[in-house]
């Protein structure tokens, strides 16, 4: 009897088929679907122009999206991101206004100084233990104000120059915009990370059974320090991005950019309650939000509608999360 | 003769079946007023389940129960408890930041004008606990500020607040003192008086004889017997109807392992202390043996096991490995120095349910697979590979490497855990239960296994409370009572009855003198000997 019951295990049910298909592919056919849809209701939307914009404007939350994939992964979540965009594009750029140093070292030192920001996250949220939501709603507000206070220190607005901004802003290779090229690129690496190496697979375990990957011999503590630090340092090549895409850094900088991300993370697929996901629908998440974004500004449907547009998005996304979940557990 | 009012309490031919296992088979029992009846029987005789039943956690495939000769259907507990029937848990069921009282009627806290009455709730638990004979509780303090003792008695009181005919009471002695112990007997006394039915589940074959009236014994899931228990019986005669005739051959070898007389022993622990929970213990394990460990339930045996992987807090003593002191403080100290655990608890400290079977498998060992130190890419080739192997070795049964752990049945998760560890490759393994919650079939391979790994050298040391499994198959057993080792039995001298009286913390003059290979062992016998 215990044969049979295991051979009944074995046979995937056609429905449960049709489900994990959907399940895998999902998030590409809505993608498909409003591109479609969007094409059809518009003149101006399936147009080479249009997606070079829409590319530009997904590049930096869909890249902050990867650290945040990573952070949601483990359990956690990191509300800091936006405010580490605006605080590594104000030090680097506070550092070339000022000459002290040039336009490169520069940039690196912005986007190491925002991973220091994931140290001080991750060392409070796992040696300290500190809920995350309220580390990262600590550092949120605290790295905003020292972004701030660099602006202030340079007459509140800080001019972005450099040869290698005006590149990113402007330059294309092979009709894709800089900034989506380098998104790409992240994606490729966070995917190799995840996927093909020891400490992605312990992102997973240590997501899908902390005490189990403990008592497994893995370095919890330092491989989940280290996820948060990767995140903000994904925030710091946002800077850059955002540096380059804008032509003055102000104080508002990045705000509401760890909203996008979630988004997009949580559109993708990804489990709220960590363990289970992929950094590669991720980017099909950025890609939703952005079309729609797109969408409504050539409809010509004002601002405020957008923000209260994404914020449905996440409720309904986290809404489909909660029943697969209590679904698959069940 | 013309009296004959039903008993409070009837079963007849309950029968429970889980999947692959009969838990319970035509199952007889009752209950009368103002009686303690015990239901006695080893690990897995099918006591918790019957209980379980009884008041509304599961429902029975078969059978009726009957209350004042009334039969009724028990669908949750909440109805269990309209019928009168409260039940006490081996584990707690309190929470530490509420009162004593607001502990007793949580969930049904008496209302003021919607305010909690609290002047309501002292008064009212004050009088459960009178009932009782306990004046010493606060009822105003936190329950977390409590001795354990005191919370068992809480506990009971909370049972008793549903003012129930049939208390159910499963091992609530197993984290007493005696002396406590004795104290509860007295108020079991006092509630027998009171004409309520109490049915009392232990292991400690003394209280029964000692403190009950009636025993029904069950083993394999059926009733073996229910008798009068006087003062003359003996415990003896209970341990013979708790086995019965055992298979034997369902365990491996016949002789044991051949152990390698080495200069130094695999492990060795001398005066290892957890707090005041586990004292003084001091034990070897060798190469090429498999060693069991066991004892009642919370006698220290599995913190002992816990303790030397480094997941135990307050440890002291020292552990040598070859005769060499090492420090083991977390489980990547374990691992270095060659050792792993596989707990009890598979889902919650062993299993990623929702990656791979490889994947599960292959945790511990990544380093390995990677393609060089300074690129740790994996290779998914040799990674499989290396997975499939360990998977046909253990025998388990799955579509592919690549199947989810959680559609696998329970034996074989347990195998895979264990795959992942002989992939690893370690020489100590230490096992907590390793068969709980498995089938027969898978059981018997676990078997195998285990004597394969000690053919090969290594040492073994098994933690388990069901006494055939640790007779079946080990080389040497030792016996925890109370947190401290008292006896040791080599595999020759070891039976079922002397195992079953060892781990009651019986002392010289019940089997005189035998199995006590050194000194050590039987003045730590002796000492809590004559505690209890």
């Amino acid at each position: 009897m215990a044969v049979i019951q295991q051979e009944q295990a074995l046979q995937a049910q056609p429905g449960e088929r049709i489900r994990e298909w959907l399940n895998q592919f999902g998030t590409v056919l809505v993608a498909l679907v409003l591109i479609a849809i969007f094409s059809l209701t518009t003149d101006h939307f399936f147009t080479l122009q249009n997606a070079q914009n829409i590319l530009r404007q997904i590049a930096i939350p869909a890249i902050v999206a990867i650290g945040m994939t990573m952070v949601i992964l483990i359990g956690g979540i990191d509300l800091s991101v936006g405010s580490v965009v605006l605080f590594s594009s104000a030090a680097m750029n506070s550092l070339i206004f000022n000459g002290v140093l040039p336009t490169g070292p520069a940039i690196v030192a912005g986007i190491l100084a925002a991973g220091l920001i994931g140290l001080i996250n991750g060392v409070l949220i796992e040696k300290v233990k500190i809920s995350p939501v309220i580390v990262t709603l600590g550092t949120m507000v605290a790295v905003r104000g020292l972004g701030q206070m660099i602006l202030w220190i340079n007459n509140s607005w800080l001019w972005v120059r450099g040869p290698i901004f005006s590149a990113i802003k402007a330059d294309t290779w092979l009709s894709l915009p800089i900034p989506a090229v380098i998104m790409v690129a992240l994606y490729v690496v966070a995917w190799v990370i995840l996927t093909q190496t020891p400490f992605g697979r312990r992102i997973y375990a240590i997501g899908g059974n902390q005490r189990a990957a403990e008592l497994c011999g893995v370095n919890t503590t330092r491989d989940k320090i280290l996820v948060y630090v990767l995140c903000s340092l994904g925030a710091g090549i946002g800077g850059l991005l955002m540096s380059a895409r804008l032509s003055a850094i102000s104080p508002g900088v990045g705000q509401g950019l760890e909203f996008d991300a979630i988004t997009a993370v949580i559109l993708g697929g990804t489990s709220l309650a960590g363990g289970k996901g992929r950094v590669e629908k991720t980017i099909i998440g950025a890609l939703i939000v952005g079309l729609i974004l797109n969408y409504m500004t050539i409809k010509g449907i004002s601002a405020h509608y957008q923000r209260a547009v994404t914020g449905f998005i996440i409720l309904g996304a986290a809404l489909l999360d909660q029943l697969s979940r209590a679904r698959s557990e069940s | 003769m013309a009296d004959v009012s039903p008993p409070i309490l009837e079963m007849r031919g309950i029968t429970k079946r889980f999947p692959g296992i009969l838990a319970l088979d035509d199952v007889a029992f009752s209950a009368n007023r103002g009686e303690i009846h015990s239901v006695i029987g080893q690990n897995g005789a099918g006591k918790s389940t019957l209980m379980k039943i009884l008041a509304g956690d599961y429902a029975p495939t078969r059978g009726e129960i009957l209350i004042d000769g009334k039969p009724v259907i028990i669908h949750n507990p909440r109805e269990a408890r309209q019928l009168g029937i409260s039940i006490v848990y081996q584990e707690l069921s309190l929470l530490g930041n509420l009162t004593v009282g607001e502990n007793i009627f949580l969930g049904r806290e008496p209302v003021r004008t919607l305010a909690i009455d609290d002047s309501h709730i002292v008064q009212n638990a004050r009088g459960v606990l009178a009932q009782l004979g306990v004046d010493y509780i606060d009822v105003t303090q936190r329950l977390a500020t409590l001795p354990l003792a005191q919370k068992q008695l809480v506990e009971i009181a909370k049972a008793l607040s549903y003012k129930p005919r049939i208390l159910i009471l499963d091992e609530p002695t197993a984290a007493l003192a005696p002396k406590e112990a004795d104290n509860l007997f007295k108020i079991l006394t006092r509630l027998k008086e009171q004409d309520i039915a109490i049915i009392y589940i232990t292991h400690r074959l003394k209280e029964i004889i000692e403190h009950c009236d009636r025993g029904t014994i069950l083993r394999n899931g059926r009733v073996v017997k229910t008798l009068n228990i006087e003062r003359s019986t003996s415990e003896d005669t209970l341990i013979e109807l708790m086995i019965g005739q055992e298979i034997e051959s369902f365990f491996r070898h016949e002789d044991g392992h051949e152990q390698v007389s080495d200069q130094h022993a695999l492990l060795r622990v001398e005066n290892l202390s957890i707090g005041q929970r586990v004292q003084d213990v001091t034990f070897e394990l060798r190469r090429g043996e498999v060693l069991g460990i066991t004892g009642l339930l919370g006698a220290g045996q599995n913190l002992l096991a816990r303790a030397l992987y480094g997941i135990q807090p307050h440890v002291t003593g020292v552990i040598l490995r070859d005769g060499k002191s090492i420090k083991i403080d977390s489980p990547q100290d374990a691992i270095m120095q060659g050792t792993c655990l596989l707990t009890e608890n598979r889902k919650e400290e062993g299993l990623f349910l929702d990656m791979t079977v490889k994947e599960n498998i292959t945790i511990p060992s990544l380093r390995r697979f990677a393609r060089s130190r300074l690129l740790p890419i994996l290779a998914n080739r040799r990674e499989r590979n290396a997975a499939q192997e360990f998977i046909s070795n253990v025998n388990i049964i799955l579509r592919s490497p690549d199947a989810v752990m959680r559609t696998l049945s329970g034996g074989n998760q347990q195998k895979a855990i264990l795959a992942r560890w002989l992939l690893r490759n370690l020489e100590v393994l230490i096992f907590i239960e390793p068969t709980r919650g498995i089938d027969v079939g898978a059981k018997a391979e676990i078997y195998r296994y285990l004597d394969k790994l000690a053919k090969e050298g290594r040492g073994i040391i098994v933690v388990s409370p069901d006494l055939t499994e640790i007779l079946g198959i080990s080389d040497r057993i030792l016996v925890m009572h109370e947190g401290r080792m008292v006896k040791e039995f080599s595999r020759r001298d070891a039976s079922e009855e002397r195992l079953l009286s060892a781990i009651q913390g019986a002392t010289n003059n019940h089997k005189v003198g035998e199995n006590i290979e050194n000194g050590r062992h039987s003045a730590g016998a002796s000492i809590t000997g004559s505690a209890g």
